[in-house]
């Protein structure tokens, strides 16, 4: 394979947040990232960073990351003060170096909530999405004795709103971009999901109220209906569903 | 069907019970504002038309102050519950970021609702001062008017107060509609022009007086 | 050691019936008595954790990554395969099960093969019932779509995100019985050992990712449910962190090891770039129902897509195999791809991709249409390679994707180790040497859902289980070792990084044990395998220190079971003398250039046993019988 070609390259400055971590005090370090090519994803030239970094016997960056295709959730930090970074709709893995510029000095930092602690460096610990879905963002049923998947149809229209809210990856750029820190298009969009199909109907009141509950309990902020959470979504998920959240949690509180 | 009062206290101390507290007397403000304005517009037709008018508002005697204490409980919990959202979106991020941009979601009206809010306030206090509190023995409400607003800085705080309110309702009165759960995919850009359609009706409504009584005097 | 595959009697349709009402039963009062770990929380680890709590055990579980829905399971795209002739165009239970062993090149137990067929159904009535919102015709019913490998439709999908929809689902349901109290959720949690008491498997040591604390963790069964060695090839599919080290420490501790050299390598990957790509990026097969695979007629031609006319386009899928089509099995337009840039005619700059055109498709059904079937994957296309494959046409290459090899299971998915089950890509029982498109969700939850649930109740209902004390020695000797390999890891302090050893085993294993290998080619890899196996015991730089959240050290100890692995790929692809769907030995093809079988020779599964680092493997051979079926020269024509 050949290595990419000498104009296709950018030089940049990093400045990314360090902290050992989580009760340790962090600060932003300055590190060379050069000869990147234009070519690689975010990650790809974080690794080269890195590898650069352990060579030289010092602590690599920490940072989550796994499928690198941007569906598992895992990667995410701020860059240059936006959530995956400049471009829109996207995750940190599919964030490509040729949306930056020689030169370009690029700030790092980890997600921003009470609800995310800092575990170390840009990794957090979302564990408080874990215990918002397991307040009810499912269905009860058992394995086993289920109806005829057809047994119950599912307007096209209905199933495709439904998908549009459950393409959610978890990743937490709606919390991190907010500027409250709130969770609701995360909870919004696992209630909306189950709301508009059939056979969430039986648990809906439980599960808006539990739901709601257990990221009130979490420490996330109240949504101002800014829609940076929707703007900075990698799976452009629109706080339509946090008005159904709202309105299936009213109904389940004024009319029960 | 029941009302159970636990289940309220628990709406209430919710993070949506509270967007829900806002919304609900954010609306009540913009029903005030509507009749507030259609009162007012009756400057436009002249002297007696809005002596009448007052008159005739304020045989409604107690009615009116029941209003009046209405509109005062609305505004003690918009203002407190309000402050206290504030506080507790503050405290969700203990850590700031070192830089931060907006993503393009939002607004001037969305990201300044706790300032505005906070000079409407301000507004208001000296409005009441102005015009309710006065001292109306020997003069008409229209005189009043017609004298408060020859001072050319009371209309410039005027008007600019009237930016200000309608900034806040460009905001608000779509907020309340996605908070209340009445907005949808279909219905999210109408309800966004609605909701601008209103604020600048409103902040032109009242904004336009001190400019009408201006030109007449 | 004798293989027993335990598959039962009587004829293939009422085997897993019949097997069911003889397997013993646990009273349902006594199954909170009994601690079950789950290793992974992919379709197949979440599925089993939450039936196994739904029954009553008393499950822990635990996963690698911060969070169980993360799994790399939900990276899967296309589909999954269900025989529920909803299409009425033919196909049926013994359809899927013939279409599934005919793919795998006659290399899979019937009897396994059937019982998937069978519980296909139940899964998405499963899957429905827990909300995954399945893609649905106007009147609401399920839709389906066809895939590579068969010429009926019978693929259910979620848009392009079908594997993140069933995970969540799956992940719903563990959800609820974590919050139940029923399972203890684990995360970030590496699995560094399996610790054998009295010839059962008895409990795991975990490296506690975070604190870089060792734990040890008993149980009276085990599932394993932890994927697949692709990333052995350093570029794969696979997701960053997914390993083959637990079920190689399991292979260690007794677990025999089935087919290792058999790898999917996928067709329709986005070709690499560069020397620094950390992974490939798969498009979903399904590209291929309207996609349609070309090359220049010439090669080393270097016009752009569009200036090539109709005339000078050689759709080589399309002649070749007139049947299929452009939706011939994985190994087979994996194969023709290698192939046309073997002779030149591959395009993109470094002339390793073949074109996928959509041209066609929009023209005949609308750019909506498609973009309603595709839009994600041509989004990330878009973003990946900066190209609109609305306009130009997609370049895919061939990928390391999937692992039909895995650990050694018998028909209970029981490992040779009584207690330990293999759930999922970790075990080696139902796709032979070429897995179907759609089928790896499949599998991994009927494993998870369908089978695990019963046959792990007989194994405790059978046998006497003392409780086991974590500080057993047994455990200690485990707990020691782990941590002498992690602190000699450290300790070496040598020159080269752990990736760039990695990306050298990657380049190895593509170069000679990839698509296409012959003997030669193999006994070099050997030794090129072994020698930087040497080398990074005496040179790898690790960072970082030990009691830390390492990343680095996570991956040193993969990579030294990889350089380990890699060799046992290489001795069982030595050992088959024959080709075989996705084990391509250049010494055995048929005129037109297919993969030859020697059924009379290989008609079994290669199961390894692990004699010590030193000492060659040794090979146990469990014969294939097929009574249902008829074993034929695969043919797509």
């Amino acid at each position: 394979m050949k290595q990419a070609s000498g104009e296709k390259c950018i030089n940049l400055k990093l400045k990314v947040w360090r902290q050992k971590a989580e009760e340790s005090n962090g600060r932003l370090e300055s590190f060379k990232a050069e000869n990147i090519s234009k070519d690689m994803s975010f990650l790809e030239m974080l690794d080269v960073v890195n590898e650069e970094i352990i060579l030289s016997g010092k602590d690599p960056i920490a940072l989550d990351h796994d499928c690198r295709e941007g569906i598992c959730g895992s990667c995410g930090a701020m860059v240059n003060g936006r959530a995956h970074g400049p471009e829109k709709g996207t995750t940190l893995c599919q964030l490509h170096m040729r949306h930056f510029s020689n030169g370009d000095t690029v700030v790092i930092e980890p997600w921003r909530s009470r609800a995310f602690k800092v575990v170390k460096d840009l990794v957090v610990d979302r564990s408080a999405f874990d215990k918002i879905i397991q307040a009810g963002g499912y269905i009860s049923v058992n394995t086993g004795g289920a109806p005829d998947g057809n047994a119950i149809p599912v307007p096209q229209e209905v199933a495709e709103k439904a998908m549009d809210a459950a393409e959610c990856i978890g990743c937490g750029a709606c919390a991190a971009a907010c500027p409250n820190a709130s969770a609701m298009l995360f909870t919004g969009a696992k209630i909306s999901q189950f709301a508009l199909l059939p056979q969430g109907h039986p648990e809906a009141k439980k599960r808006a109220l539990a739901m709601v509950g257990e990221m009130d309990k979490q420490g996330f902020g109240n949504c101002t209906n800014e829609k940076e959470c929707e703007a900075e979504c990698p799976k452009g998920i629109s706080i339509i569903n946090i008005a159904r959240m709202n309105r299936e949690f009213l109904k389940s509180s004024i009319l029960s | 069907m029941h009302w159970n009062s636990n289940r309220f206290i628990l709406l209430l101390s919710s993070s949506i019970g509270k967007k829900l507290v806002m919304a609900i007397t954010g609306l009540g403000f913009c029903i005030f504002l509507i009749s507030h304005l259609a009162g007012n517009l009756i400057i436009y037709a002249g002297n007696d038309a809005f002596n009448s008018y007052a008159e005739r508002l304020h045989t409604l005697g107690p009615l009116l102050i029941l209003a009046e204490i209405g509109l005062l409980l609305l505004g003690i919990i918009h203002i407190s519950t309000g402050a206290y959202l504030f506080y507790q979106n503050f405290r969700a991020r203990p850590v700031r970021y070192k830089k931060k941009r907006n993503a393009g979601g939002r607004t001037i009206g969305s990201s300044t609702m706790p300032y505005t809010g906070f000079l409407i306030l301000i507004f208001i206090v000296f409005h009441l001062v102005d015009f309710h509190f006065v001292e109306k023995a020997d003069r008409s409400i229209y005189q009043i008017v017609l004298e408060t607003f020859s001072n050319p800085g009371y209309t410039i705080f005027y008007i600019l107060s009237m930016v200000v309110v309608a900034t806040h309702i460009d905001h608000g009165f779509w907020s309340l509609l996605q908070t209340l759960g009445i907005d949808n995919l279909e219905c999210m850009p109408v309800f966004r022009v609605i909701s601008s359609a209103f604020s600048l009706f409103v902040g032109i409504g009242f904004g336009s007086l001190p400019v009408f009584i201006t030109l007449i005097t | 050691m004798k293989l027993d595959s335990k598959i039962p009697d009587g004829p293939l349709s009422e085997k897993w019936d019949r097997h069911r009402f003889e397997l013993g039963l646990v009273n349902p009062a006594n199954k909170k008595k009994f601690e079950i770990i789950v290793v992974g929380t992919g379709l197949a680890g979440a599925s089993a954790s939450a039936t196994l709590a739904e029954l009553g055990y008393e499950v822990k579980t635990f996963c690698i990554q911060d969070t169980p829905r993360r799994a790399h399971s939900i990276a899967a795209q296309g589909g999954i395969n269900a025989a529920k002739n909803y299409q009425n165009d033919g196909d049926s239970i013994w359809r899927l099960f013939y279409d599934t062993i005919k793919g795998g090149d006659f290399r899979s137990r019937e009897a396994n093969v059937y019982r998937l067929a069978q519980v296909s159904n139940g899964i998405i009535d499963q899957c429905v019932a827990q909300g995954v919102p399945f893609a649905r015709e106007f009147g609401g019913q399920l839709a389906n779509r066809s895939f590579g490998g068969a010429q009926v439709s019978r693929t259910f999908y979620a848009r392009g995100q079908t594997g993140q929809q069933l995970l969540l689902g799956a992940y719903g349901a563990l959800s609820r019985q974590i919050a139940a109290k029923k399972i203890r959720l684990f995360t970030r949690r590496d699995m560094l050992d399996l610790v054998v008491i009295d010839g059962k498997a008895r409990g795991i040591i975990v490296r506690n990712l975070v604190s870089g604390k060792l734990e040890k963790h008993s149980a009276d069964a085990l599932v394993l449910a932890t994927g697949g060695y692709g990333n052995s090839f350093y570029l794969s599919t696979n997701a960053m962190a997914s390993n083959v080290s637990a079920a190689f420490a399991s292979y260690k501790k007794g677990a025999l090891f089935a087919n290792p050299c058999l790898t999917q390598i996928h067709p329709t990957c986005i070709p690499v770039k560069g020397t620094y790509q950390s992974k490939l990026t798969l498009m979903s097969e399904s590209l291929r129902n309207d996609g349609r695979v070309w090359v220049p007629k010439i090669p080393e031609d270097k016009r752009l897509p569009a200036q090539i006319p109709e005339s000078e386009r050689d759709y080589y899928l399309e002649e070749k195999y007139p049947g299929f089509g452009n939706l011939v099995p994985r190994d087979v337009a994996s194969r023709n791809a290698k192939h046309q840039c073997d002779i030149g005619k591959g395009v993109g700059d470094t002339q390793l991709a073949v074109y996928l055109d959509f041209k066609d498709a929009i023209k005949r059904d609308g750019h909506d249409a498609i973009t309603r079937k595709y839009g994600n994957l041509f989004e990330m296309y878009e973003k990946i390679m900066a190209q609109d494959p609305y306009e130009t046409p997609m370049m895919i290459y061939p990928a390391v994707h999937y692992t039909m090899g895995g650990l050694w299971v018998d028909y209970n998915l029981m490992s040779t180790i009584p207690g330990l089950f293999v759930l999922g890509e970790a075990n080696f029982s139902d796709h032979g040497s070429n897995r179907l498109g759609a089928s790896a969700l499949m599998q991994g939850l009927a494993d998870g859902y369908f089978i695990i649930p019963y046959t792990i109740g007989s194994y405790l209902a059978e046998a006497s289980h003392d409780k086991v004390d974590e500080d057993h020695k047994e455990f200690n000797t485990s707990y020691n070792e782990v941590e002498a390999r992690i602190e000699k890891l450290i300790s070496i302090k040598g020159k080269r990084t752990v990736d760039n050893f990695h990306r050298e085993l990657g380049n190895i294993l593509w170069e000679y044990c990839g698509m296409s290998r012959n003997n030669n080619g193999l006994k070099k890899a050997k030794k090129l395998i072994k020698d930087l196996r040497a080398e990074y015991w005496e040179n790898v730089l690790v960072g970082g220190s030990e009691y830390d959240f390492n990343q680095s050290l996570e991956r040193a100890w993969r990579v030294a079971d990889f350089l380990q692995f890699g060799e046992l790929m290489v001795t069982d692809a030595l050992e088959r003398q024959e080709s075989c769907g996705g084990h391509f030995n250049e010494n055995y093809q048929t005129d037109e250039n297919e993969a030859l079988r020697d059924d009379k020779l290989f008609c079994h599964v290669s199961a390894w046993e692990y004699r010590g680092n030193s000492r060659k493997p040794k090979l146990h051979k469990e014969p294939l019988k097929f009574e249902n079926v008829e074993l034929t020269q695969r043919s797509y024509k």
